[in-house]
C-alpha cells in the first residue's frame, strides 16, 4: 500500500470526521438556541394517545410505509428510498473496514452485500438523478445543493461498489478515490442537506408530541368505536 | 422604494426583522429539515387541480419562505446563498408576489404536513408568514376586514351585543313554540352554569337555525347552560392571519367570560377552526392554562344520548349521508371518531368517504380562504379532488362539523353540479329527538299560557 493511500484510509478521513463532529455540533448548538414554543393545550381528540405515544409513532412512520398515503401509494419510491439509505450504510460501513478491519472482506458474502446495497443505491442514485432533472417539479424545487449532493452520493456509490472487494492488484486507484470522495463527503454534509437525519428526530418527535397530545397521532384508519 | 440590492423598503425589513422574534425550535425544524424529495407534491388539493404546474407544489411555497429565513438567520444560506437557494426580499412588491402564495395558495389545511417523511409542517410556517406580512398591512382585504372586525368589535361578522341578543331571544322564542313551552329558555349570562355556550358568528347572522337546533337539545337533556353575551364568538381569526396577539385576545376573551359567570364548562359549536383555536392554539396565544373543561359540542351531544339524556329516532333523518372531515378538526385535533360515531346514531345509512378522517382533503375553505375574494376562482378550480371525493360516495346528504366547511363545501357543489346537500350535526340530531311525547306533556300542561301565546 502507498502512502498515499495509507494516508487517505486513515489520517485524511480522520481529520475529516473530526471536522465533520465539530460542525455538527456547532449546528446542533445553533438549533437549541432557538426557544421551544411551549404548547399549553390540554390534550383533545381520543383519550388513548399522548405526547409520548405520538413522538414513539412519529419516529418509526418512516418504517411503517402503510401509515402515509406519500410513501404508501408510490411503493417504487418507497423502496428506492430504502435501497438508497442501505447503500449510504453500507458504504460508510466499508469506509471503516477496509482501513480498520480489512480481514473482514475475506468473507465474500459481505464483499457480495455491499456491493449488492451500493450497486442498488447507485442504480437509485441515477433515477433520481433523471427525475430531479425531468420532473418539472422536482426541478422547481431543486436547489444546486440538491443536484450537487445527489450526484456526489451517486458517484460515491460507483467507487464504494469497485473498492468493496479492496483488491489493489490492479492498482490503487479506485480505493484512494473512494477514500478521497469519503472524505470531500464528510467535510461537506454538515453544510449540504444531506445532513438532514440530524435534524429528523427532533422535528419529528416536536410534530409527534403535538399530534400524540391531540388525539391525531397515532392516525386512525377505522372507527374506534362499536356502532349501535 | 428599492435602490438596488443593499436598500430595502421599510415593510421588508420590517418582515424580515420580525420573522426572528417569531421562529421557535419547531418553526425552525421545519425550515431546516425539507431534503426537497417532493413526497408532500400531490398530498395538496392545489397541485392535483393544476397538474404541471410546480408553483403550487409544498416545497415550492414553503421555499418562498424559507429561502429568507436561510439568507437571514441560516449561516449556511448566508455564506452560501445560491447554493442552497437562500434570498431575500427588497421591495414591497416582492412582499405582494409573497402574499399571493402563502394566502392564495394554501389553506394550511397541513395535508402535506402529514405526509412529509421529515416532519416538515409548512402549514405552521405559512401562518408565521402570514403573520409577518399582517403585520406590515399586506394582507388579502377580506382578512383585514375580518381581523378588524374582530379586533374592534369582539366577532368575525360585527354583530353587535343587542344583534345577539334579538337573535338568542328570537330563537327562544321558536324554541318555545316549537316545543310548545313558554318557559323554554336560552338563558343569557347565568351564573354557575354547568355549560357555557359558544357559537360562531355565521350561526347568528346567516344560521340561526343551529342555535335553535342547539337550544332543543339542550332543552330535551335537561341542561343547566347558558350562552354569554360577551365573548361568545368561539372563531379566531388569529389562527388565519397568523396574528397570535389578536388569536390571543379572542381566546382570551371567550375563557374570561367563562371565568366570569364561574362556568363549570366550556362548550363550543361545530366549527373546526374554531375549535382548534380555542381548544388548543388559544392558551398558547393567550399564554393562559385553563382551568375548566373544554369540549366541542360533538362530545356533548354524543354523551346525552349515551347517557340516555335525549333519545333520537334514526329513521327522522332518511337518505343516505357521508361525512366530511373538518382539516381543523381532524388533522390537527384528532377530532374523527366521536362525529362518526355521533352520526351513526342519528341516520341509518351513513357511507364513508375516502379518504377520510386525518387524510381527507380540505373543503377549500380553509385557512380563511372564503374571505378572500380575489382568490375565489383559484379555490373553487382547486375543489376538483373534493367533488371527485364527494360524488363517489353516491350520498345524498354530505355532513361536517364546521361552518365554514360547509360554505366551502356549497361552493364546490355548486361549481362542480354535484347535486348534494349539505348540513351538520346539530341539525341531525336535533331532527332525531324523539321530542312527541314531550311536546304533548307541554300541550296539556300549559295549555292556558299557549292560548295566550297565540
Ligand atoms: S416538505 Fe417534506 S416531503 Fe416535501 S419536499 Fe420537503 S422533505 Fe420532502
Ligand atoms: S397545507 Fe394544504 S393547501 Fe397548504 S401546501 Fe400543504 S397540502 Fe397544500
Amino acid at each position: 500500500m502507498s502512502n498515499l493511500l495509507h494516508f487517505s484510509e486513515h489520517t485524511l478521513q480522520e481529520i475529516a470526521l473530526v471536522f465533520m463532529a465539530t460542525v455538527y455540533f456547532l449546528r446542533i448548538k445553533w438549533f437549541l438556541k432557538w426557544t421551544l414554543a411551549k404548547e399549553r393545550q390540554p390534550a383533545t381528540g381520543m383519550g388513548d394517545t399522548n405526547p409520548k405515544k405520538g413522538a414513539r409513532y412519529s419516529l418509526v412512520m418512516i418504517m411503517k410505509p402503510w401509515t402515509m398515503e406519500s410513501t404508501r401509494s408510490k411503493p417504487f419510491m418507497y423502496a428506492q428510498f430504502v435501497l438508497f439509505h442501505l447503500g449510504v450504510v453500507a458504504a460508510i460501513a466499508l469506509s471503516f473496514i477496509i482501513p480498520y478491519g480489512p480481514g473482514l472482506l475475506k468473507s465474500a458474502a459481505l464483499v457480495s452485500a455491499i456491493q449488492f446495497m451500493t450497486g442498488a443505491a447507485l442504480l437509485v442514485g441515477i433515477m433520481r438523478i433523471i427525475r430531479r432533472v425531468t420532473n418539472p417539479y422536482m426541478r422547481a424545487i431543486s436547489s444546486p445543493d440538491d443536484h450537487f449532493s445527489l450526484i456526489l452520493l451517486t458517484s460515491w456509490f460507483a467507487f464504494a461498489l469497485m473498492a468493496a472487494s479492496n483488491d489493489i492488484s490492479g492498482g490503487e486507484g479506485i480505493i484512494q478515490t473512494f477514500f478521497l470522495l469519503t472524505a470531500f463527503f464528510l467535510m461537506y454534509v454538515p453544510f449540504s442537506k444531506i445532513s438532514h437525519y440530524l435534524y429528523y428526530p427532533f422535528t419529528r418527535t416536536y410534530m409527534g408530541r403535538s399530534f400524540g397530545r391531540r388525539g391525531v397521532f397515532p392516525l386512525r384508519k377505522k372507527p374506534a368505536y362499536e356502532t349501535v | 422604494m428599492n435602490n438596488g440590492k443593499d436598500a430595502r423598503s421599510y415593510k421588508a425589513q420590517k418582515v424580515i426583522d420580525r420573522m426572528g422574534q417569531k421562529l421557535s425550535r419547531q418553526i425552525v425544524g421545519s425550515l431546516t429539515a425539507c431534503v426537497h424529495c417532493g413526497m408532500c407534491t400531490d398530498s395538496c388539493h392545489y397541485v392535483l387541480a393544476n397538474p404541471g404546474d410546480p408553483t403550487y407544489a409544498p416545497a415550492y411555497k414553503a421555499d418562498m419562505i424559507r429561502k429568507l429565513f436561510k439568507h437571514h438567520y441560516d449561516w449556511t444560506g448566508k455564506y452560501f446563498p445560491n447554493w442552497v437557494k437562500a434570498g431575500s426580499v427588497y421591495t414591497d412588491q416582492e412582499l405582494e408576489e409573497l402574499k399571493d402564495t402563502v394566502f392564495g395558495k394554501c389553506t394550511n389545511c397541513r395535508r402535506c404536513t402529514i405526509n412529509c417523511p421529515m416532519g416538515v409542517d409548512l402549514a405552521t410556517f405559512n401562518r408565521m408568514a402570514r403573520g409577518l406580512l399582517c403585520h406590515v398591512g399586506i394582507m388579502p382585504e377580506g382578512v383585514e376586514y375580518v381581523a378588524k372586525e374582530q379586533w374592534e368589535i369582539g366577532n368575525q361578522m360585527g354583530v353587535l351585543k343587542e344583534d345577539f341578543i334579538g337573535t338568542i331571544e328570537w330563537q327562544e322564542e321558536e324554541l318555545q313554540e316549537e316545543m310548545q313551552d313558554p318557559t323554554a329558555k336560552i338563558p343569557i349570562d347565568k351564573m354557575n352554569a354547568d355549560i357555557v355556550y359558544t357559537v360562531n358568528p355565521r350561526e347568528v347572522k346567516h344560521d340561526p337555525r343551529s342555535i335553535l337546533d342547539a337550544a332543543k337539545i339542550f332543552y330535551m337533556a335537561g341542561e343547566n347552560y347558558t350562552m354569554p353575551s360577551e365573548g361568545w364568538d368561539m372563531t379566531n381569526f388569529g389562527l388565519f392571519n397568523g396574528d397570535d396577539d389578536l388569536g390571543g385576545a379572542v381566546a382570551g376573551r371567550v375563557y374570561d367570560n367563562v371565568r366570569e359567570l364561574k362556568g363549570k364548562k366550556l362548550v363550543m359549536s361545530e366549527c373546526g377552526h374554531g375549535y382548534r383555536s380555542t381548544r388548543c392554539e388559544g392558551p398558547n396565544w393567550a399564554k393562559q392554562d385553563i382551568e375548566f373543561e373544554a369540549e366541542s359540542s360533538v362530545i356533548t351531544m354524543l354523551r346525552y344520548i349515551k347517557e340516555g339524556k335525549i333519545k333520537v329516532d334514526k329513521t327522522k333523518n332518511p337518505g343516505s349521508f357521508t361525512f366530511h372531515d373538518s382539516c381543523n378538526n381532524a388533522r390537527s385535533c384528532g377530532l374523527t371518531e366521536e362525529p362518526r360515531e355521533l352520526l351513526s346514531l342519528v341516520v341509518e345509512d351513513f357511507r364513508e368517504m375516502y379518504p377520510n378522517r386525518a387524510e381527507n382533503y380540505c373543503c377549500t375553505g380553509g385557512g380563511g380562504a372564503m374571505s378572500m375574494s380575489e382568490y375565489k376562482a383559484r379555490r373553487l378550480k382547486s375543489g376538483k379532488v373534493k367533488a371527485e371525493q364527494l360524488t363517489a360516495t353516491g350520498a345524498e346528504t354530505v355532513v361536517t362539523s364546521c361552518h365554514n366547511c360547509v360554505d366551502g363545501l356549497t361552493d364546490i357543489i355548486g361549481h362542480y353540479n354535484v347535486g348534494m346537500n349539505v348540513t351538520q350535526l346539530v341539525n341531525l340530531v336535533a331532527n332525531a329527538l324523539v321530542v312527541d311525547d314531550r311536546i304533548n306533556e307541554n300541550t296539556t300542561k300549559y295549555a292556558a299560557e299557549l292560548a295566550t301565546l297565540g
